[in-house]
């Protein structure tokens, strides 16, 4: 049943993101950066949906600190790994939009750089999972690094409004220049990154679960 | 009057050039971001294949042979 609804919210996100690809193609090109603009249905939802899963990591691992439950510790680690997807994704749309406006592939400015440190914690997190062997030390470590690693989501998020930046202004609001007939393409493409980030984390939930049974099997084996 | 013709021909020529590149640098980043998310599904389920080939092959390794538990149990009646 669980597989079937999982698959099912997959195929949905799937179907919406490939009707958006044909939304975006009818759209006309923005008036200032022309058609590269369109990459911003994939940038920011990927963004939001990296930062949203690093919120969650964020309060399992709090969970987790509190509770010594391994549910949450299970949820961090797959909410991390996922959002860590995400966030490679914005990156690299990103780098290829800031080529076409910038002439540059990258810009060590706040809001890139803050976002690839942000990367690169969450990915130093999962390197640091795979270096500790005992179940509770290492969920309890990672829990740790994992709210020190948040620190660094708001500093991405208010960059642009704390320093000077190449990285432009939102463009949402504070008469952004997002036209207004883009909001439900943009609505629904943000949608469908967030169900797919859903699934993705309940298939890699379960993944954990696979992986503690296979230390329980491990352990009776030692024991024998 | 010829110089400005001329001018304009090259600003729509330049424009062309323009957004040509921008569209083939859209494409570009559609194809990243897709790609990106296949490759990680497809890593999902090699994953999760090799998780459920372990634990099998774990169960297995548990498991007391068929033949190995009915001869204990012989030698037990007897």
């Amino acid at each position: 049943m669980r597989d079937k609804l999982l698959f099912l919210i997959g195929a949905v996100a799937f179907g919406l993101l490939f009707k958006d690809i044909y939304v975006m193609t009818t759209l006309p090109p923005e008036v200032n950066q022309g058609a590269i603009f369109k990459i911003i249905f994939f940038h920011v939802p990927m963004a939001i949906t990296a930062l949203t899963c690093a919120l969650v990591a964020f309060g399992a691992s709090v969970t987790f600190l509190i509770t010594k439950n391994f549910k949450a510790d299970a949820l961090a680690v797959a909410v991390t790994e996922v959002g860590l997807a995400f966030l490679a994704g914005n990156l690299i749309t990103g780098s290829i939009w800031g080529r076409v406006i910038w002439g540059v592939w990258w810009a060590w400015d706040a809001r890139l750089t803050s976002a690839l440190v942000c990367w690169l914690l969450y990915a130093g997190y999962l390197m640091l999972r795979r270096a500790i062997e005992e179940p509770t030390q290492r969920a309890t470590f990672a829990a740790v690094f994992s709210i020190f690693a948040f620190i660094d989501v708001p500093i991405v998020i208010f960059s642009i409004k704390w320093w000077r930046t190449q990285h432009p202004q939102p463009v949402f609001w504070a008469g952004g220049s997002f036209p207004a007939e883009w909001y439900p393409t943009f609505g629904w493409n943000m949608l469908a990154m967030m169900l797919l980030c859903v699934v993705l984390t309940s298939v890699r939930l379960r993944q954990e679960e696979f992986q503690r049974e296979i230390d329980g099997l491990r352990r009776m084996a030692h024991a024998l | 009057m010829y110089a400005l013709l001329l001018q304009s021909a090259d600003d729509i020529t330049r424009e062309v050039a323009r957004l040509d590149r921008n569209y083939a640098f859209l494409s570009y980043g559609l194809i990243v971001a897709w790609l990106l998310l296949v490759l990680y599904v497809l890593l999902m389920v090699a994953r999760e294949r090799k998780l459920k080939r372990e634990i099998e092959s774990l169960k297995a390794m548990l498991e007391p042979p068929a033949s190995t538990s009915s001869a204990s149990r012989q030698s037990q009646t007897r």
